[in-house]
């Protein structure tokens, strides 16, 4: 809309201005033409020039008729002015000097305009004994060509304005027929909500098609974490009723003597549950992750965990890049290098590395020089939690909560041997550019 | 030792003090964060143990005002919610271990003892002063290699000497972090204490590891290698 105002605009103005200067231009070859007629018709007299008392030009002889003539010597005096100029009059009183020679050489024209005039002036050399110089001026008034400008500028503004009208209305019908697929998709969108429909579907103009599509994916998205959540619940549910179960059992029958049977038990549903809620709390959709640096929060986490294992003395190379960007949500990564570090703080001997290889993919790697873990339990370590196996619960839930998280992320998490001896985890991650 | 607990669950509060009185500590409980800052700020603790999912003051903010101040007793935090952000954060704001729930109550014990020996500047757990070896770990003594009987509270007064041997301790403050509020509490007892452990640790009066200030209190006079 602006921008229409504003062309418009410079448009009228433009047209304005160069009308006015065609106006301009034409006065100015009306005098020059009146100029050369006045020139031809003088006659020298002596000293001095003629000018025969037929009319050279209607106007020159109309008194007060806007076009006036003066011819005047080089001191000044006049030597002859047309009849349309009166003496006495109000006009013959209040006619400025001609400019100076300076301004005015010989053989040159000059146009000025002054108070509400054109004037042209021109001098001449004319050559008779001793060179003669005679000025000669031509006035005109201003306003018929005022009033041509005028009425020029009349048209164009309404010429405009009616240009202006209609060209807004078109805009405002195409904008409206424009958007129309925009206004379906947000029919669409309210269709989903409501239930009526479940996804959007291909049917749309190219411009939109990667927005539909990218609702979709958050549509799917959003049904598989409802899903999993799900999931989680029900096998919560499900392992715990075994060793619900048997403690019932033991209540109903008075045993208390196999401790040990209870204490399991317990332990078997301690480690089912932590491990159950953290998959349900990493059930999460993630397609607009952030961009997170994992170098400070490593830090972070190793000056906590050194408080933590003052006693053990571990000495800690952290060698991520700074500038080093994960596409990944901070707490996230604070849960998985928080529980990685852990580990490594509770193995190790003394020893730990923490670095870093660059790609598509970003490789975390965590080195102890603990004891490390053989080939055949690798895999099966990061399961671990998943099955409730108990012994070493605490790492297998850790382990098992980073693979969850890294998979939500579309990553992955393995275990290798260290060249620090003990054992080398490798969480794989989106980078961010 | 004296601990103050900071745990807004009932049931878990009373497990950890009498849990804790067992293991022979003064216990004082408080069940929120206001009532915890107040006990912290009142009184002269050996160590706290503060729960983060607190009502009134959450747990952050009560080390927080602890650390501020000026007590430095160390600080255990229980944490319900195994989220590294919170871990982090209580130990960003002052304190010095974690443990998440559900926790076995030894562990609870062995790492109190450590904070506590640590805080003291104990690297580990056996302290050596000259002839005198006190393992904190097992609450044993021995001189010269040889075991030294002592009762449970005869080892606390001990302990508590060990740990604070760099000052002058008076019978107040001993009665203060080894005596509950309501014992009959008698300035003659610790006395009759201190007279006792001199006895069995040093029989010939050679070693002289005790020592009183008169007017003052004791003081543990033995070096003890850092």
């Amino acid at each position: 809309m602006l921008v229409l105002v504003v062309g418009l605009g410079l448009t009228g103005y433009v047209l304005d201005r160069s009308f006015g200067a065609s106006v301009v231009a034409g006065a100015n070859e009306q005098l020059k033409l009146l100029i050369y007629s006045l020139l031809g018709a003088a006659e020298e007299e002596g000293d001095t020039l003629m000018f025969p008392a037929a009319p050279l030009e209607p106007r020159f002889e109309q008194p007060e008729s806007g076009l006036y003539a003066i011819v005047t010597d080089v001191s000044g005096n006049l030597v002859w002015q047309s009849p349309s100029l009166q003496f006495g009059s109000a006009l013959s009183m209040s006619i400025p000097k001609p400019p100076s020679a300076k301004k005015l050489p010989a053989g040159h024209f000059l146009f000025r305009e002054i108070d509400g005039r054109y004037e042209m002036f021109y001098r001449v050399i004319w050559e008779t004994e001793g060179d003669q110089v005679f000025t000669f001026r031509v006035i005109t008034d201003e306003t018929p060509f005022r009033a041509a400008i005028a009425s020029f500028r009349q048209t164009l503004l309404f010429g405009l304005a009616a240009v202006g009208l209609a060209l807004m209305a078109a805009q405002f019908f195409a904008v409206r027929w424009g958007l129309r697929p925009v206004g379906a998709m947000a029919g669409h969108i309210r269709a989903i909500e409501g239930g009526a429909r479940e996804r959007m579907g291909r049917d749309y103009p190219p411009e939109l098609l990667g927005l539909a599509r990218n609702i979709d994916r958050f549509i799917d998205h959003e049904v598989e974490s409802r899903e999993r959540y799900r999931k989680a619940m029900d096998d919560l549910a499900h392992s715990l009723k075994t060793p619900l179960a048997v403690f019932r059992n033991a209540l109903d029958a008075g045993r208390f003597d196999d401790l040990k049977l209870l204490r399991d038990q317990l332990d078997r549903m301690e480690t089912t549950v932590a491990h159950q809620l953290s998959r349900a709390m990493t059930a999460r959709p993630v397609v607009l992750a952030d961009r997170t640096a994992p170098a400070p929060i490593a830090d972070r986490l190793i000056k906590a965990l050194n408080t933590a294992y003052m006693e053990k003395g571990v000495s800690v190379e952290q060698r991520i890049p700074a500038e080093l960007a994960l596409r990944c949500d901070e707490r996230d990564l604070m849960e998985m290098l928080g529980n990685l570090l852990e580990n490594a703080f509770k193995y190790c001997r003394s020893k730990i590395s923490v670095s870093a290889e660059p790609g598509a993919l970003v490789r975390l790697l965590i080195d102890d020089d603990g004891p490390g873990v053989p080939p055949n339990q690798r895999l099966r370590m990061l399961e671990r939690g998943a099955r409730g196996d108990t012994i070493e619960a605490g790492q297998g839930i850790g382990l098992a909560v980073v693979a969850e998280l890294a998979s939500n992320y579309r990553g992955a998490l393995a275990i290798d041997e260290s060249p620090l001896g003990g054992a080398r985890v490798m969480l794989d991650l989106p980078g961010a550019a | 030792m004296r601990v103050l607990v900071i745990e807004d669950d009932a049931g878990l509060r009373s497990q950890l003090v009498d849990d804790l009185k067992g293991a022979g500590y003064v216990v004082d409980a408080a069940a929120d964060g206001e009532e915890g800052v107040y006990f912290g700020r009142e009184y002269d603790y050996d160590a706290a143990i503060v729960d983060l999912g607190l009502p009134k003051r959450d747990g952050i903010g009560v080390i927080k005002t602890l650390r501020g101040t000026g007590r430095r007793m160390p600080i255990l935090i229980l944490t319900a919610r195994s989220h590294w952000q919170d871990k982090v954060a209580g130990l960003e704001a002052g304190a010095d271990d974690y443990l998440t729930k559900p926790f076995h109550m030894e562990e609870l014990r062995a790492r109190l003892n450590a904070l506590m020996r640590r805080a003291a500047g104990h690297a580990s757990p056996v302290i050596s002063a000259g002839p005198i070896a006190l393992d904190t770990a097992r609450k044993e003594v021995r001189v010269d290699a040889e075991p030294v009987e002592l009762t449970a509270f005869e080892y606390r007064v001990l302990e508590y000497l060990v740990m604070n041997a760099a000052r002058v301790v008076s019978k107040t403050e001993l009665t203060d972090h080894l005596y509950e509020q309501d014992f009959d509490r008698d300035s003659n007892t610790i006395e009759v204490f201190i007279g006792r452990l001199r006895k069995k640790l040093d029989p010939d009066g050679a070693l002289n590891p005790i020592r009183t200030v008169r007017g003052q209190g004791y003081r543990f006079s033995l070096e003890s290698p850092r």
